[in-house]
This record gives C-alpha cells, sequence and structure tokens, in this order.
C-alpha cells in the first residue's frame, strides 16, 4: 500500500513552469530523498505537497485521502524547513508542543510526548531555552523533535542539515535514519548533496528542471543510471560524446574506440559513460585480444586519501579519470607523462 | 606569558599610551565630533526651550508685563483645580487612546495584507497609497473631512438627496468626527511601521505553525502578532503621541464646542497672552503623554523582553 | 487510523481569515483615502456651496486659488523650510547615527533619547516652548528671530532630525560587522573610508531618513504655529487660517494641487529608488 501518491503534478508561475507532470508513489515508512541541481524544482514540489503552494494541477493523496485542495493545516504533514522557522518566542518544550495542542492532546499526554520526543533527539536537558539559545546542530533537532511529535503522516524535510558543519551534517543524518525508521515515518529529505542522499534514502528521486529524471535505489540511480544526466549528476563520470560503431563498439567523437558488453544498450547511444572507479591502469603495451582498452599518458595524479585519481590523455586527446584505491599494496606510483594502459571491466561502459 | 604581558604593558611600551587605548580615544573623541552638530540643535532648539518653558509655568502672570516674575505654583493649581481643565485633559486622553486602539484594529490588517501580497506592483501601489497621504499634512485632510462631515457636506446632501434622512445629521464639530479625522491622520503611520515588521518577521514562521495544524487565525495571533508585538508597540505609541498632540483636527474638526489640550495651548498663549498658563498646559499634556509612554513600554518590556 | 491522526476539523471561521484581512485593509485605505478623494471632487464643482449632487463641474476655483498670493506664497516657504530642514537634518543626524549604531557605550541610551526627544515632545509645546526661547534671545541680543525664516528653519530641523537618526540607525543594525570594519577604518581615513564603506551601507536610509524628514517638516503644523509671521507663513498654516473661515472649492483647488505637486514627486522619486524597499 503506498502511502503518498503522486499524480502528474505541474506549478506554473505564469507561463514558466517550475515542476512539470511529476508522478511519484511513496510506500508507508519509506524515506525517499530529492535530488537534483539548484532551482530544479524540489522545494516547490516539496510545498506542494505540505499544501504551502497551490497545485497548477495533478492530485496528491496521502492514503486514501485526496489533499490536493487541503489547507496545510488539515494535511497532518511535519515539515522541517531549511532555516527551521522555530518560534524565537517560545521555549523548546513550547515549540514542540505546538503540533500537539493545535490536536487538542490534552496537558498531561502532550507533555509526556514532548519530554519522549526531546529525549529521543537527546535535547531533553535544554526544553526550557529559546531557541536562540542553542546552537546550529541543536535547533536543527528541535525543528525534527517538532515535526515528528505529533507522528505526521508525512515528514517533510527541505535541505535539514544545510546549515550543519560538514562533521555534524553525517553525525545528524544517521541520527535522521534512525529515528525514522525507528518511528516507521514516511519521509521525503530534499538536498543537493548526493553523499547524503545516497546514504540515508530507501529511494531517490532525482530531478532535473522540474521533472523526474529517474527514481531508484542508490543503487540503481548510481550503476544503472537511466539518463545522460543522471550519470553526469550522481558521482563522477568519465563522458565521451560519440556513436555506436557497430555491435559492441562504441566510437567517441575524438576518436577513441571503446568495446563494451552492455546487452542493454540503446541503439541510437550517442554518449559513453565509464565511471573511474571502473578504470584500471597498467604500465607497458596492452594485453593482446584485450578489447576494453585505451592507450593513454598519465597527465595528473591527485592524492584524495583513500583514492587516488589519475587524469589520463589518450593520444587524440581525450581525458579520462581513473580512481585507484590507496589500500592495494605493491603498485608503483605513477608519475605525469608515463605511458599507461586504462581498462575496464566489459560491463562498466554505461550507453545513453 | 599573558599575564605578563598584562602586568609589563606599561613598561614595555615605556609610557607610552598603548595602541588600542589610542585606537579608543580617538573613536571617543571622533565621537564627540560625531554628536557635536545633533546635540547642539537639540539642546538649543528643545532641551533650553523647555527648561525655559518649566520656568515660565511657575511664573506670575501679569497681564501688563510680559517679564517672567516671581515663583508659584498657581497656574497648576488653577489646571488641577477647575474641573473644566481637568474634563478637557481627559477628553484629549479618550480621544487618544480610542484613536489608538482603531488604528491598530484597522492597521493591522491592512500592515498584513500589503506585506503578503505577492504581486510587486500591487505592493508598491498600496504602500505609495498609505505613503502619500502622509504627505498631504494634517491640515489637508482635514479640510476633506469638513468637506465630507458638514452639516451640508458631501455625506449628508448624498443621504438628503437620497432620501434616507430629511434634516441633515450633526457629523462636524462632534467627538466622533475627531476621533474619524485623528484616524485617517494616523493611520499610515501605524500601517507604515507594522508593515515593515511584518515584512522582516517573513512567512516562515506562519507556515511552519499551519503545517503543524493551526489554522489561519491560530496562526496569526499564536505566531505572528507575538513576533510583531515590539512593532505594534511602537506604532501604537507614535499613534497615541502624535493623538494627544493634535492640533489641527481637533481645531477644525471638533470646532469650539469640542475643546482638546494642544489647541488650549495655543489659544491661552496667542489669544489671552497668558504665557505662564500656556506654560503649565504645554507641560501636563507632556508630563502625561510621556509618563503613560514610558509606563506602558516598561510593562511591554516585562512581557515582552527587551523591545 | 488517519481519522485519529489529522488534525480538528475545519472550523467555520477557519474560511474567514482572508476575508477579514481584505476587508480591514479595505477600511483602512477608505479611512485614509477618502478625505482626499473628496477634496480632489469638490474641487471641480461648480457651486460655491457646497451640494450633492453638484450642478456641473468647473476649473475655475484653480483660477481663484491661483490669484490668492498667499497661497503661492505658503507654499514655497514650505518648500524651503522643507529643504533646509532636511539638510540640516542630515548634516546633524547621519554622524549621530553612526555613533549610535556602533553599538553599546555609556551613554548611548541618553544620546539616543534625546535625538528622538523631538519625535516625543508634542509640537505644540515644542513650538510654544521655542518662541518663548527665541523671544528671549531677542530680548537679549537685540537680533529678531522669532517670526522670521530662520527661526522656522530651527524648528523644522528639529521635526527632521529625529527621523534621519532613526531611519539611518535602523539601517546600519543588522550589518554589525560590517559596521564595526566602517566605523574603524573611520578613524584612519575618514572621507575615503566613508565614500568606500559607510556610504553604500546606509545610502538606504538616509534616502529613507531624508525622505521623511522632508514630509515631517512640510506637513508640521503644531511646531510652526507660533512662529510663523507676516510674510514667512507655511502652507499648512494659510491653509487652516483659511478653513477656520470657510470651507469652498477655493481650499480644495489648494490641497489638489498640493496632493497633485507631491504625488508626482513622490512616483518620480520611486524610479529612483523604490520607496517600498525604504519601508
Ligand atoms: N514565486 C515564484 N515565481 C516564479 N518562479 C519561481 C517562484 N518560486 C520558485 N520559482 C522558480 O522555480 C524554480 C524551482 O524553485 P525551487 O525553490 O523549487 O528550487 P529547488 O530545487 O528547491 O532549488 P534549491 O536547491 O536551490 O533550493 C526555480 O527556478 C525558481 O526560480
Ligand atoms: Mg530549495
Amino acid at each position: 500500500m503506498s502511502n503518498i501518491l503522486i499524480r502528474d503534478l505541474i506549478k506554473r508561475h505564469g507561463a514558466l513552469v517550475t515542476v512539470d507532470r511529476v508522478s511519484l508513489e511513496i510506500g508507508q515508512g519509506e524515506f525517499i530523498a530529492f535530488l537534483g541541481p539548484s532551482g530544479c524544482g524540489k522545494t516547490t514540489t516539496l510545498r506542494m505537497i505540505a499544501g504551502l503552494t497551490p497545485a497548477s494541477a495533478g492530485s496528491i493523496h496521502f492514503g486514501t485521502r485526496e489533499v490536493t485542495h487541503l489547507p496545510p493545516y488539515l494535511r497532518d504533514a511535519g515539515l522541517v524547513f531549511q532555516g527551521y522557522a522555530l518560534f524565537p518566542h517560545m521555549s523548546v518544550a513550547e515549540n514542540v508542543a505546538f503540533g500537539l495542542q493545535m490536536r487538542k492532546v490534552d496537558r498531561e499526554e502532550a507533555r509526556r510526548r514532548v519530554d519522549e520526543v526531546l529525549s529521543l533527539v537527546k535535547l531533553a536537558h535544554l526544553a526550557g531555552r529559546l531557541p536562540k539559545e542553542l546552537s546550529g546542530g541543536q535547533q536543527q533537532r528541535v525543528a525534527l523533535a517538532r515535526a515528528i511529535v505529533y507522528k505526521p503522516e508525512v515528514l517533510l524535510l527541505d535541505e535539514p542539515l544545510s546549515a550543519l558543519d560538514a562533521q555534524l551534517r553525517t553525525e545528524v543524518r544517521t541520527e535522521l535514519k534512525r529515528l525514522q525508521s525507528a518511528l516507521g515515518l514516511t519521509t521525503i529529505f530534499v538536498t543537493h548533496d548526493q553523499d547524503e542522499a545516497l546514504s540515508v534514502a530507501d529511494r531517490i528521486v532525482v530531478m532535473s528542471a522540474g521533472r523526474v529524471e529517474q527514481v531508484g535505489t542508490p543503487r540503481e540511480i548510481y550503476q544503472r543510471p537511466a539518463t545522460r544526466f543522471v550519470a553526469e549528476f550522481i558521482g563522477r563520470t568519465n563522458l565521451f560524446p560519440g556513436g555506436l560503431d557497430g555491435p559492441g563498439r562504441f566510437r567517441s567523437e575524438s576518436g577513441e574506440r571503446f568495446a563494451f558488453g552492455n546487452a542493454d544498450a540503446p541503439s541510437n547511444a550517442s554518449a559513453l559513460a565509464i565511471r573511474p572507479e571502473h578504470v584500471s591502469l597498467q604500465r607497458g603495451a596492452p594485453a593482446p585480444g584485450g578489447a576494453c582498452t585505451l592507450e593513454a599518458t598519465v597527465e595528473d595524479v591527485i592524492y584524495r586519501g583513500a583514492l587516488t585519481e589519475v587524469v589520463v590523455r589518450t593520444a587524440s586527446g581525450a581525458r579520462l579519470a581513473a580512481h585507484l584505491h590507496n589500500a592495494d599494496s605493491g603498485r608503483d606510483d605513477l608519475r605525469p607523462g608515463d605511458p599507461v594502459v586504462a581498462s575496464w571491466p566489459a560491463d562498466a561502459p554505461m550507453l545513453f | 606569558m599573558s599575564a605578563l604581558a598584562l602586568t609589563g604593558e606599561d613598561s614595555l611600551t615605556g609610557g607610552l599610551p598603548a595602541p588600542g587605548a589610542t585606537d579608543r580615544r580617538r573613536r571617543r573623541s571622533s565621537a564627540g565630533w560625531l554628536l557635536f552638530p545633533s546635540l547642539t540643535l537639540v539642546l538649543a532648539g528643545l532641551v533650553l526651550p523647555l527648561a525655559l518653558m518649566a520656568r515660565t509655568s511657575v511664573a506670575h502672570f501679569d497681564a501688563a508685563s510680559p517679564d517672567l516674575v516671581g515663583f508659584t505654583l498657581e497656574n497648576y493649581a488653577r489646571f488641577f483645580g477647575e474641573p473644566f481643565y481637568l474634563m478637557i485633559l481627559a477628553r484629549t486622553l479618550v480621544v487618544a487612546l480610542s484613536c489608538t486602539a482603531i488604528c491598530l484594529v484597522l492597521g493591522v490588517p491592512a500592515a498584513f495584507v500589503i506585506s503578503r501580497v505577492e504581486s510587486r506592483a500591487l505592493k508598491t501601489v498600496l504602500i505609495l497609497a498609505t505613503i502619500i497621504p502622509l504627505l498631504m499634512g494634517n491640515a489637508v485632510r482635514a479640510a476633506g473631512w469638513m468637506v465630507l462631515l458638514a452639516d451640508k457636506g458631501l455625506i449628508n446632501s448624498a443621504l438628503l438627496s437620497a432620501g434616507l434622512i430629511a434634516e441633515p445629521v450633526r457629523i462636524l464639530y462632534t467627538g466622533s468626527a475627531v476621533v474619524i479625522g485623528l484616524i485617517a491622520v494616523l493611520l499610515p503611520f501605524m500601517v507604515i511601521s507594522l508593515e515593515s515588521v511584518f515584512e522582516n518577521i517573513g512567512t516562515a514562521y506562519e507556515e511552519a505553525a499551519q503545517t503543524m495544524g493551526a489554522p489561519p487565525w491560530t496562526a496569526f495571533f499564536r505566531v505572528t502578532l507575538p513576533l510583531a508585538m515590539p512593532g505594534i508597540f511602537s506604532g501604537c505609541l507614535l499613534c497615541f503621541v502624535l493623538a494627544m498632540n493634535a492640533y489641527a483636527t481637533p481645531v477644525l474638526i471638533g470646532g469650539p464646542s469640542f475643546q482638546m489640550m494642544a489647541p488650549k495651548v495655543f489659544e491661552q498663549a496667542i489669544k489671552v497672552y497668558n504665557w505662564p498658563f500656556a506654560a503649565t498646559i504645554a507641560l501636563v499634556l507632556m508630563a502625561v503623554t510621556l509618563v503613560l509612554s514610558v509606563a506602558s513600554s516598561l510593562a511591554l518590556q516585562k512581557r515582552y523582553g527587551v523591545l | 487510523m488517519a481519522g485519529t491522526r489529522s488534525p480538528s476539523p475545519r472550523s467555520l471561521s477557519d474560511g474567514s481569515f482572508r476575508p477579514v484581512m481584505v476587508g480591514g485593509c479595505v477600511a483602512a485605505f477608505v479611512m485614509v483615502l477618502s478625505p482626499l478623494v473628496a477634496i480632489v471632487w469638490i474641487s471641480f464643482f461648480e457651486n460655491k456651496i457646497i451640494s450633492f449632487p453638484p450642478t456641473g463641474y468647473t476649473l475655475d476655483w484653480y483660477r481663484a486659488a491661483a490669484a490668492m498670493p498667499q497661497f503661492r506664497d505658503g507654499f514655497v516657504t514650505s518648500l524651503k523650510l522643507g529643504v533646509v530642514a532636511t539638510l540640516v537634518s542630515l548634516i546633524a543626524g547621519v554622524p549621530a547615527a553612526l555613533v549610535l549604531a556602533r553599538g553599546r557605550f555609556p551613554g548611548r541610551e541618553a544620546i539616543q533619547s534625546l535625538l528622538l526627544a523631538p519625535l516625543i515632545v508634542p509640537g505644540i509645546v515644542a513650538g510654544a516652548a521655542l518662541y518663548m526661547f527665541l523671544i528671549e534671545v531677542e530680548l537679549a541680543s537685540g537680533v529678531q528671530v522669532a517670526m522670521t525664516f530662520w527661526g522656522l528653519a530651527l524648528a523644522h530641523s528639529l521635526i527632521a532630525l529625529p527621523w534621519t537618526v532613526r531611519l539611518v540607525t535602523a539601517s546600519l543594525v543588522g550589518l554589525d560587522p560590517q559596521l564595526k570594519e566602517a566605523a574603524l577604518t573611520m578613524g584612519a581615513r575618514p572621507l575615503t573610508a566613508f565614500r568606500l564603506v559607510t556610504w553604500p551601507l546606509i545610502r538606504p536610509g538616509v534616502v529613507a531618513g531624508a525622505l521623511f524628514a522632508f514630509i515631517a517638516s512640510f506637513v508640521d503644523l503644531e511646531k510652526s504655529l507660533f512662529l510663523v509671521g507676516p510674510g514667512v507663513t507655511t502652507l499648512p498654516i494659510v491653509i487652516v487660517n483659511y478653513l477656520e473661515w470657510s470651507i469652498d472649492p477655493t481650499i480644495a483647488a489648494v490641497a489638489t494641487v498640493q496632493i497633485a505637486v507631491i504625488s508626482a514627486g513622490l512616483v518620480l522619486t520611486d524610479r529612483y529608488f523604490k520607496l517600498a524597499r525604504a519601508f
């Protein structure tokens, strides 16, 4: 049974279409991430689900209830804003209790639930403080507590971690994931940080220019991007425009020939993509018969901690990046100018 | 290390002032120069005159001589002794308070709507429509009300010709007319102060409240309005002070029978030449205004924190 | 399940929020604008005695008003006073606002209250006091100041000062860090730093402050009441003096001209500086 059903949702601002026929089915308790570049319509979609922006067309159902034309206060959604929007004149506890009061939960029960949710987000000791007396991370957790305390039918998070520093972000997102699955909350999480999306979401919705490009699990999105946009947007990709050159062969515009083994390659493919981690580099001459290879020269070596990024250049000038694990011992260090052979598994290239 | 630096500072700099100190001193002296013109202006144009006025208010009135003579409280005794003047003070207070209350009731929705209008063009038009009347001055707007409210004014003429009334209704030269006239004068001040307040609060808090289940009225009264409280208070204060001090509206719209404090000052000074008593009325008016302003801001400060 | 979770059902009054707010807004604008509309309308009425509906429309009253020198002189005096007062209030008020916005220092509250006092002290009180003071100065020095242009200019500068101080200070609040820097650099190279750092920060506040200062001066009645004299009378006082005798379309025509001139000025200003942004 799906908990949220979005059908052909459209938002127009005059002639401008900012959300274009978005359709989506979200299961009960599922954690969905909206991922896309800035301005692609993530916030607008989220606001339409919350009821803060009227939809121009399409429908939204929470369970069996159609909410498309309901005002936000009748939708039963929990929303965490990018800037949190904690009520500055209310204490932490009062902020959290607000949604319960609106639902006419009796005082004792409300106090119990506020205490409960505050200890869940580890803020019980700060219940009496005003929002401005909290750190960014603490404010974020109040915002979250405030949105989940009344067990909303859907929890909507608009870049909730963007105000936090890198370390806190990873910490809080793990915490968020834990809470979400413990409470079984259907959640939509907007972000333009792909790491965040890949690590917390059950499924990712990749958006671009108001449209849904692909919906899938993080693994699907990364390994089987449906479109060239998704392939380029998620992770690092070596992308070569060009065309098919016979079955299992691709010729790039600059003249490199690639062999690949994907059976499902479209016949009109115009680009080939290879993830850098699939590329391996060897010194010396190409192994005879190894079809998936290219001769190249090392151009740049960038040490990246866990991995080393090596950029090589083919004779015709095309660049290819390879990610080599630094844990692989016995590999002698490559230097700019070294001749190498790049190779990849036959099923690694993706064609669009 | 830090202790050494602290104790050794004087000897290290060889008695010269530390760089920080010079800097601070220079800033202080520049502050002095920057404040000089404005403070001189206020001192010469307001503080000294008020001191002189205070002195005048305790002088004995002698119609024959303009000099300040004697020290007496007779002017104050007269003001607080005669029910006539106390009544004028009470009337002024009632008018000012009711104007402030009505301005609040009308100004809050007006300012809120303007601040939440989505179209930039419409917002500009509405703000200009608020500012432009401010520029017309009390005199022009009083003239407008006179034209509307007079026995033979537009409203009475219209009602008469429509056959709704047989006799003109007396509106001009009544207390209600003064309140109406003052509201029209003061409302733009209220709307403009509040509009920027609502604008600054933004829509995020309302939206947060609404997603948590608060219907519009609840969101407004529980969230938006409390956040706007400091702005609402300063708007009210401005209205109240301006209403207390209003001259043109009571003179022109209230007429001779509806007397208020400010016109009384002018009358005593220019028509009766009783400067000591004029000074007394003026000072009472000012003191009452100040005391009420300060008292209310203290009360609100207690309730809503720093304003 | 969903039923127990969802918020309380929509109550009847929920839908009334927008209509009530918009209604209040409309009522407010009716209150504020109707006297102006009325006066403009009346100025075209044919009959000297106002009656409704009018028998016809005419432009005669504009001719009649133009023939009365007191209105023209009053307008010019008010305009000159407004300009002088605005300039003085800027020269005195902007430096003061810069100091006030620097942050806390001993005596800051007192200085701020003092500079804003002309706003709080009732105009009639301040006007009467200033009149008495100027008479004393006159008696002591033998130079006439009361009932001259410069006496009025002093009063109007005081009217204008709090507005520039208030709006310039307000425009600086929230810009604290940059402001500290601005204030510091000011010590080193006052003029350059002012032009490069401070001026861009305070410009919106200065424009808004100057606008309000001018308005406050131009429409002032109470404070000028005691200080006007033969040959130097402001437009609001000319209008009030006339209105105490009669209401007729002539005064409506004067008022309409004032409304038109000022509206035109405002709309022009709005082209270069979005007035809506000043508030
Ligand atoms: N009121 C509006 N009028 C016109 N266009 C708008 C309006 N609101 C949003 N847009 C446009 O809609 C598009 C989508 O905006 P939205 O805020 O949904 O983007 P987003 O995906 O959330 O971006 P970000 O990651 O930067 O937050 C943007 O191009 C924006 O300019
Ligand atoms: Mg966004």
